[in-house]
């Protein structure tokens, strides 16, 4: 039972980390109808920039770069949105569906290509935040992990307010909502979706500048992230707020069990993500729409 | 209908017959290594064009085409090597076992909007190669599982080269049949309408899903008999970086055109060992040219450019107005 009730904290603390990513996606679906298939290549230069930020300037408390490398890799994404997505919106291109799946895994190839020509395949590891483990019954957990965890339910909650509280975040929901009614009220649609695509993808980064120090960043870094906050968001219900927050907290839950349950402990860490694809396709048999999902498939 | 094919037919396929000839006889002139380039690059060309057929015809983005691909060479492999099945019967088990994936693949996800099928796919193909990675007592992991040769007694490469040329022939004819069928048209009518078409009676969902097991088993069949031809399969092969290769082949040489993706598959391998000394640098170059192909020629970089070498004539007219007709009915 011991066992059971750690395995619980270790899913729910990896949970946060991941619905932080997953938010990021889904703030991108529901304002641009684009899944981002880079979203794993942003969470990689988020590893990068805040190794290359702390190579640079040695004393700085490594908690205070995360923001900064967000940042950094948001201003790219804002980039990115006005020269090849904003075209999208602006009728230029034919079959907008179709080009914005490509154009993004396009993007998503290019990164990780431009990344390995850059800094080779070789694994960087910036400082970790803070030294340590914390126990929790029979398992450990690093501090840096809970640090992690910690300043990405600061986040989550951070973000929250902005969307259900302040002007930006009602104007992100009706363009959301209805494009053509937020337009009449004086809402500049395509403004709005370069934020939202700036903030999904800033959240993408942070995430892997969190995660830097305990994982290591390499150019193919991102792809286990992503897939996980693509099943994450099918999950919650795409375009759901708060499915992509419960539904990144079962699957932190699931990995724990399911790592920690596993006959053959040298394997479990392998098959953590196999239980995310029998979920997946739970979900496209059983409530395709996700658990609070609201549009029509 | 007609009026697609009959452009499909003019420019590009005159080049393909001059292709054609030019593929039969180049064994007489080129060396050892770059036969090995050649053979490499009509693996891709398969893998390519059918990835162009599933996507440029059908709006389907699947990125599971490079794990169909490793299906059909890890189920081959490991059938010839436990159950000591002969070669062909191996490389046609294999090539099954990538269409029973797919099949159960399309069913799940065909009948949802085309996202849920990209999204499923990515997570199916990384979490496949994580799997058999895992798995190193059945796959030998990434040490690679090893392999019969195609042709163990022979030295030359040359009855290997003629096997993957052939193999390529054969799947182009395949497809090229395959549009023309009345599983061509339903895919088009699909593509350009799903409802519309539902409602003329096209049963969609199983026209995707045929299409899509159809084109599961040439990434197969191209997986097992490459697989055979190098004597050695890793899970590195399937990583996403290989898919989007595969992707940029396609999409540079134009993906509503089987030969054009085919053509840019053959063209973009050759050009990576050409450019050799750039290292991971070839890997930037062709993702940028990806990017902006998307954005500014999505019939493709290739067919754009050839469209303007031989415009001269009325056939590329011809084709300017079918593009045009397509769009309108499109939007």
């Amino acid at each position: 039972m011991d066992y059971f009730i750690s395995l619980t904290i270790t899913g729910v603390v990896m949970g946060f980390i991941f619905a932080l990513m997953a938010l990021g996606l889904t703030l991108i679906f529901s304002i641009l109808n684009v899944i981002n298939f880079a979203h794993g290549e942003f969470y990689m230069l988020g590893g990068y920039a805040i190794f290359l930020l702390l190579e640079a300037f040695s004393g700085v408390p490594p908690i205070l770069m995360v923001p900064v490398a967000g940042i950094l890799v948001a201003i790219l994404g804002i980039v990115f949105e006005i020269a090849f997505l904003r075209p999208m919106h602006e009728d230029k291109i034919e079959r907008p569906a179709e080009y914005a799946v490509l154009i993004t895994f396009g993007l998503s190839f290019f990164l990780l290509n431009l990344a390995l020509a850059l800094w080779g395949p070789y694994p960087h590891s910036p400082p970790p935040f803070i030294e340590g483990s914390v126990k929790f019954g029979p398992i450990f957990i690093s501090a840096d992990r809970l640090v992690a965890s910690g300043m990405s339910l600061l986040l989550l909650a951070l973000l929250l307010l902005i969307i259900n509280k302040t002007w930006l975040g009602k104007a992100l929901r009706a363009v959301s909502q209805d494009k053509q009614a937020a337009a009449v009220v004086g809402i500049n649609s395509e403004v709005m979706n370069t934020i939202a695509f700036a903030l999904g993808v800033g959240l993408a980064a942070v995430s892997g500048a969190l995660l830097a120090s305990t994982f290591s960043v390499t150019p193919d870094v991102g792809a286990v992230p992503a897939v996980r906050s693509y099943i994450i968001i099918v999950l919650g219900g795409m375009g759901s707020i708060p499915g992509s927050i419960v539904g990144a907290i079962i699957i932190g839950l699931v990995e724990s069990y399911g790592a920690g349950y596993f006959p053959d402990p040298s394997r479990a860490l392998n098959y953590k993500m196999a239980y995310g694809l029998v979920i997946f396709a739970l979900v496209l048999l059983v409530r395709p729409q996700g658990l609070f999902g609201r549009k029509e498939l | 209908m007609s009026k697609i094919t009959n452009a499909l037919r003019q420019p590009i396929a005159l080049a393909a017959l001059g292709g054609l000839v030019l593929i039969l006889i180049l064994p007489l002139f080129v060396q050892s290594y770059w036969l090995h380039v050649l053979i490499t690059a009509y693996f891709y060309a398969i893998l390519a064009s059918s990835w162009a057929l599933l996507a440029g015809y059908g709006g389907q983005f699947s990125f599971a085409h490079m794990a169909f691909m490793a299906i059909g060479a890890y189920v081959g492999g490991l059938v010839a090597i436990h159950l000591n099945v002969p070669l062909i019967a191996s490389i046609l088990i294999g090539t099954l076992a990538a269409g029973l994936a797919g099949l159960i693949i399309g069913a799940l996800t065909l009948r949802f909007k085309a996202t849920y099928l990209a999204l499923f796919t990515i997570a199916f193909s990384e979490i496949l190669r994580i799997t058999i990675r895992a798995e190193a007592q059945i796959t030998r992991g990434d040490r690679g599982l090893k392999l019969t040769p195609l042709f163990p007694d022979s030295i030359s490469r040359v009855p290997d080269y003629y096997v993957l040329a052939g193999l390529l022939i054969l799947c182009l004819a395949f497809m090229y049949w395959l549009i023309q069928s009345r599983v061509g048209l339903f895919l088009r009518a699909i593509r350009e309408d799903e409802v519309a078409a539902a409602a003329r009676g096209v049963d969609v969902v199983r026209y995707k899903v045929l299409v899509f097991v159809l084109t599961s088993m040439i990434a197969g069949i191209a997986g097992a008999v490459f697989a055979n031809y190098v004597t050695i399969i890793t899970p590195n092969i399937m990583v996403l970086p290989q898919m989007g290769l595969v992707i940029a082949m396609a999409i540079i040489g134009g993906v509503e055109s089987l030969i054009a993706a085919a053509i840019g598959a053959i063209l973009i391998q050759i050009s990576l060992e050409l450019l050799r000394e750039f290292g991971a640098w070839r890997m930037v170059i062709f993702g940028a040219l990806l990017i902006v192909t998307l954005r500014f020629a999505s019939s493709g970089l290739l067919t754009t450019i050839f469209n303007r070498i031989f415009k001269l004539g009325p056939k590329a007219e011809l084709r300017k107005g079918t593009d045009g007709g397509a769009t309108d009915d499109g939007t």
